[in-house]
């Protein structure tokens, strides 16, 4: 299977002007949680897992959203609820009108790692990038060896994708976490943080590659215990967060010691940005 | 080799001002490129307070307007006349390289090429340092011009750069001479007295030293603002009152401001002075080196001349020892 290629590769997919979006519909609307939602739009492109698209309602202003499916026909979208635009995001519902630009960045370099055992941490909406990897792996099921994932939420009300956990504790080794219980409510995980279901479980470096996304302390804690373990930088791969406006590579904001998220990112190998995650 | 004479050199520049705009460093409160209306307010070997990047990448820049849910670009005049920047000094020619490099090499970006497609840069070779700030001789700048004069007793030497520069020498043909005279090597090149000794900057990256050039810092921004090669720019939507028209806009921005990296949710990752300015240096003399095999400092000195501090990182790189 070929690699698919980028937005970059493909430069004359859209307008001339690269800042103008192109006009899409929201074809499906579902609330996950008391703060995210995942929307499905009708925006065809080739894209891989970990890209990420601009979002853009006019008026309202634009936001990078990473892609949570792999398909040429639809793109869905988990959004957090935390600023100006995926406030007015969340108002919107099946039918409305929103405009878009990408896919960029480079996503995970899936078609480079066949043969790999995969270890996917994800904590609260960073779990929506790692999913457009597990779609990735569902159609090239022969390539990867064992998958196991680790997903951390707050509370039970916060967990994502509550349907596709269901079929991902069959497929896959699942672990799954929350943070607190307050409402007492009848679950089947543990309450703690990711990190320490990370920190017991006996992981074997060899051959694997662990990919992460999630809130930076998370991830630092997460990459530190790996490391402790025995795992290796050049096998961890980050999904990092950054302000990105221009999302090709000028703008500047998305700089990461010299690496441009929306260019080199948002997935690094570990490696890459090493010590420099807070520059 | 050509020349135009000094005697006619106001002729010319008449000349042009009748079919082109014409923009030239003229001093006011401060020194600036500005549009020429009369030609006594041109100091052709100014170097200008304020950097030339606004004539391509405009401080305030309409990206396209909306109205409910309809995009429209802003219209391109083919009107507009073609402009003639006179006294770009070698920093400021450097500085539109690498800005050309930003915003045209791989990425297009139609409002800078709209700008700079119109533009003649006509060049002057600076013959002494223009004070003590400038540091160009240590930067190894490259020849990017149209045309280049090179201030020599009675007549400005000529040197043509490129294909536009040789058809607009054509154009204004009775104006240049041929001559005799040839330039020197010192003719190109001076040497200014503040040098940047060390441009690898790798291994500093955690030396004490930042904190006394940090430690004086007011994050003001105004390094940022004033530096000829500083591309970085935040895209914003501006509505009327009926909140369904409006236009995205995109304006400078400054990394030495805490919210150019503040994502929402509010955690900002460059929260501190240090981390800030050494981001500004980095990215000059590091960063853009690393992409694009040059620095993107050019030497001009203006964000030493504008700081409120005179924080000169020139000299304090300079004198940081390498501790290993």
């Amino acid at each position: 299977m070929p690699r698919v290629k980028t937005a970059k590769e493909e430069p004359e997919q859209q307008s001339a002007n690269p800042y103008l979006p192109v006009s899409t519909k929201i074809t499906s609307f579902k609330r996950e949680s008391s703060d995210c939602f995942m929307i499905r739009i009708d925006f065809k492109t080739k894209h891989d897992p970990g890209q990420f698209v601009q979002l853009t309602l006019p008026g309202i202003g634009e936001a990078p959203i990473s892609i949570a499916s792999y398909s040429q026909e639809f793109m869905d979208l988990n959004i957090r609820e935390v600023g100006n635009v995926t406030k007015a995001l969340s108002k919107m519902k099946k039918g409305d009108t929103l405009f878009v630009r990408g896919p960029y960045g480079k996503g995970y370099p899936m078609d480079k790692l066949f043969g790999k055992e995969l270890i996917v941490i994800g904590g609260g909406s960073g779990v929506a990038p790692l999913k457009g990897i597990l779609s990735y792996v569902d159609k090239h099921k022969n390539n990867f060896g064992e998958v196991s994932l680790y997903f951390g939420f707050r509370t039970p009300e916060d967990i994502l994708f509550k349907d596709e956990m269901r079929q991902w504790r069959n497929k896959y080794n699942l672990n799954l976490s929350v943070d607190k219980n307050p409402n007492k409510a009848r679950i089947s995980c543990d309450v703690c943080f990711i990190t320490n279901l990370i920190e017991k479980a006996k992981l074997n470096p060899e051959n694997k590659i662990v990919f992460i996304c999630g809130p930076p302390m998370m991830m630092n804690i997460t990459i530190s215990i790996l490391k402790n373990k025995g795992f290796k930088e050049e096998q961890i791969y980050v999904s990092t967060e950054r302000l990105m406006q221009c999302a090709l590579g000028i703008c500047g904001h998305c700089m990461i010691h010299g690496k441009y998220t929306c260019l080199d990112g948002p997935v690094f190998r570990y490696d890459e940005i090493g010590q420099y995650t807070n520059d | 080799m050509l020349k135009i004479n000094k005697a006619s050199f106001n002729d010319f520049l008449l000349d042009l001002m009748r079919y082109n705009e014409l923009i030239a460093p003229v001093k006011t409160d401060e020194s600036r490129f500005e549009l020429v209306k009369d030609i006594k307010q041109i100091e052709i070997s100014l170097h200008t307070y304020f950097p030339v990047k606004k004539l391509f990448f405009r401080k305030h820049q309409t990206m396209f307007s909306f109205d409910k849910n309809k995009l429209a670009e802003p219209e391109t005049s083919a009107e507009k006349k073609q402009r003639v920047i006179v006294g770009l000094k070698r920093c400021d020619l450097n500085s539109i390289r690498r800005q050309d490099i930003m915003f045209m090499k791989d990425t297009k970006d139609p409002y800078y090429k709209e700008e700079r497609d119109r533009t003649i840069l006509v060049g002057y070779n600076c013959k002494e340092p223009f004070d003590e700030y400038c540091f160009c001789s240590s930067m190894d700048l490259g020849d990017y011009y149209d045309l280049m004069l090179y201030d020599k007793d009675d007549a400005y030497l000529v040197e043509i750069g490129s294909e536009k520069g040789r058809n607009f020498v054509d154009r204004y043909r009775k104006y240049f001479w041929d001559t005799e005279l040839f330039l020197r090597p010192e003719d190109r090149r001076i040497e200014t007295k503040l040098q940047l000794d060390k441009r690898d900057i790798k291994e500093y990256y955690n030396h004490p030293d930042w904190k006394k050039m940090v430690d004086i810092c007011f994050s003001c921004a105004a390094c940022v603002t004033l530096c000829p090669s500083c591309y970085c720019f935040d895209i914003h939507d501006e509505v009327d009152a009926t909140l369904n028209k409006g236009e995205r806009k995109r304006n400078w921005a400054a990394c030495q401001l805490p919210c150019f990296t503040k994502v929402a949710g509010g955690h900002v990752f460059r929260s501190t002075r240090e981390d800030r300015f050494k981001h500004r240096i980095y990215h000059q003399l590091q960063y853009f080196k690393d992409r694009h095999g040059m620095t993107l400092c050019t030497g001009c000195g203006r964000c030493i001349r504008g700081c409120p501090t005179r924080i000169n990182f020139v000299k304090g790189i300079n004198e940081m020892k390498l501790e290993k």
